[in-house]
């Protein structure tokens, strides 16, 4: 008995150094958020209220749409394609035997390198004298100024994150391939059925719920990027590469005005919130 | 065994047509081009480090020779071993003292009953749905009010409150089967000695997999050490890394530089690499 009246006191005991962590860096910062865009915030430390006027003005900043614009297009560009390329290497990943170890482990070693390096070697892939004007230099093409390109460099910045992060959705993926009972697949083969209608009245369905959780994991991660576009084009050309993200590093640590970068958080972070819950409510439907 | 049981039966049906075996081999064709080219900008990077300076290389031409020069030379140039030093301990640091708090913490919530514990906990996990990029500026704010920018414990502290690491070692503990605590405790044993003897050897597996996330997504951090580490004394190396350009050195030196940054990757991945796989399958952790 007396071991238990102890709990209380051992198991906050056990808690506290997380506890007073969480408090000071995660939930103290989520609340100071929404409390410094509500200032004037700016580098000396001197701050007064201003109410909603930062948010006003970010309704009314053409470079806030713009930077909006932006990430949706790269996220429409990448979430996508990164679901195609997972689900077709985890696809042929479950068919193919030979060797199947080494393909799977070459697929996903650019996953545990960093942004940073994806960003450095792909700078270099898309330069005037890089590996892919190379390539394509010798069939008489290009060269292409892959991120000097309003309408390229997105997509651009969107395969590198592709390359850089499909492995981790193939794995997830995989894995969802391998839950599927072997004898549903058998028995349509009996049945006559083709390798496609397989796919796509067995495989896809049964696939549907690990499809939706890559598709969540990967929308927010798209709305995320930074370290790639702070590498290769520091937002250019023309701000045709400046995300939300960016513009929250570019009004905090180029112009120190921190009340007017705390509001783009605010509103990332509402937007987030809100792409999330939207999909979360196809997911629940999608059960049922 | 239904799959030889089937397979007479298939094989029926697919008269005329080739075995399935032989068709497989265009798929695994294809995947074994999917892969060279997935690993092909690693090889390339290789390839410009260990060519000999001032010569041009890929992708006019292959080099002629290899040589270690530019990778001795970035060891010995300023700044980047105080880089990696930093980066080193900014992981190592990072690993110790998470593995360390997540674990008593996903004890505590997993075998204790105390006052709050639901309520801390699913906070806890609302927290996760905050990205951190939008508490940049007001923890950059709250650290530098206390004089932590450009510190080594500005630049590591706040990354310690770590939910996902608290979820992971409470679910696995969760697991545990109750008598082994009561067992002890009956024998008298002081919470530290069951956390020392209990919690900690049987999580070892867990700790293992989560020290290994730790370590890389410390490793390959960016937004909070660029803002942080604002001179070379606290820079870690992905910072650094970001700043070269190829306007101000060779770009063997830079590929030389990105290979060394990515050596600690490739060691966790060629030997852990089984370990890292079964776990993403396993707990969707990224």
């Amino acid at each position: 008995m007396r071991h238990r009246l102890r709990d209380p006191v051992t198991g906050l005991l056990f808690v506290l150094p997380v506890l007073v962590l969480f408090l000071i860096f995660r939930i103290f910062p989520s609340l100071g958020a929404v409390g410094m865009s509500l200032t004037n915030w700016n580098v000396s430390g001197d701050w007064s209220l201003i109410g909603a006027d930062n948010y006003a003005r970010l309704f009314e900043d053409v470079n806030f749409w713009r930077s909006l614009r932006v990430t949706l297009v790269y996220a429409a560009v990448y979430v996508p394609l990164t679901l195609v390329v997972a689900l077709g290497t985890a696809l042929l990943l479950n068919r193919v035997v030979f060797m199947r170890g080494l393909f799977r482990g070459m697929l996903f070693l650019p996953y545990v390198t960093s942004f940073v390096l994806a960003g450095v070697l792909w700078r270099w892939i898309y330069e005037f004298d890089g590996l892919i004007n190379g390539l394509i230099g010798k069939l008489d093409l290009g060269p292409v100024a892959f991120l000097e390109e309003a309408s390229l460099v997105l997509p651009a910045l969107a395969v590198v994150s592709v390359w850089k992060g499909f492995g981790y959705s193939m794995l997830i993926l995989l894995a969802g391939l391998k839950s599927i009972p072997a004898s549903y697949l058998e028995a349509a083969t009996v049945d006559g059925a083709g390798s496609w209608q397989k796919f796509r009245r067995i495989t896809l369905p049964l696939l549907k719920p690990t499809l939706f959780f890559v598709l969540i994991i990967e929308t927010i991660s798209a709305f995320q990027v930074f370290d790639t576009i702070y590498v290769m084009t520091g937002g250019g050309p023309a701000r045709a590469s400046y995300t939300l993200i960016y513009g929250i590093y570019d009004h905090g640590f180029r112009f120190f005005d921190f009340g007017y970068a705390a509001t783009w958080g605010v509103v990332l972070f509402a937007i987030v919130l809100v792409v999330s819950l939207i999909q979360r409510r196809f997911l629940d439907r999608g059960n049922t | 065994m239904t799959i030889t049981a089937t397979r007479p039966l298939t094989r029926e049906r697919a008269a005329g047509r080739p075995p399935r075996r032989r068709a497989r081999w265009p798929l695994a064709a294809l995947l074994a081009v999917l892969s060279l080219l997935t690993v092909a900008p690693f090889l390339a990077m290789f390839v410009v480090a260990l060519s000999p300076a001032g010569r041009p290389t890929l992708p006019a031409q292959w080099p002629e020779s290899l040589t270690l020069d530019n990778l001795t030379a970035v060891l010995s140039a300023s700044g980047f071993v105080e880089w990696t030093v930093n980066s080193i301990v900014y992981s190592v640091v990072s690993v110790v003292i998470i593995l360390l708090t997540a674990s008593m913490a996903g004890y505590a919530f997993a075998k204790k009953r105390f006052p709050g514990r639901d309520a801390m906990f699913w906070t806890f996990l609302a927290t996760m749905m905050v990205p951190f990029q939008a508490t940049l500026i007001p923890t950059f704010v709250l650290v530098n009010s206390l004089d932590g920018v450009d510190t080594f414990w500005g630049l590591i502290v706040p990354t310690l409150a770590n939910s996902q690491a608290v979820f992971l070692m409470r679910q696995f503990i969760m697991g545990l089967p109750d008598e082994l605590f009561d067992a002890a405790k009956v024998d008298g044993a002081s919470e530290l000695r069951v956390y020392l003897t209990i919690v900690v050897p049987l999580t070892k597996p867990i700790m293992a997999t989560l020290g290994v996330f730790v370590f890389l997504w410390h490793w390959n951090d960016f937004l909070w050490p660029l803002v942080v580490g604002q001179s070379d004394a606290t820079r870690t190396l992905t910072v650094g890394l970001a700043g070269l350009r190829t306007e101000e050195m060779q770009l063997t030196m830079l590929m030389s530089s990105a290979t060394i940054s990515v050596i600690p990757c490739l060691l966790v991945f060629f030997l852990l690499q089984r370990y890292l796989v079964n776990s993403i399958a396993m707990t969707g952790f990224k």
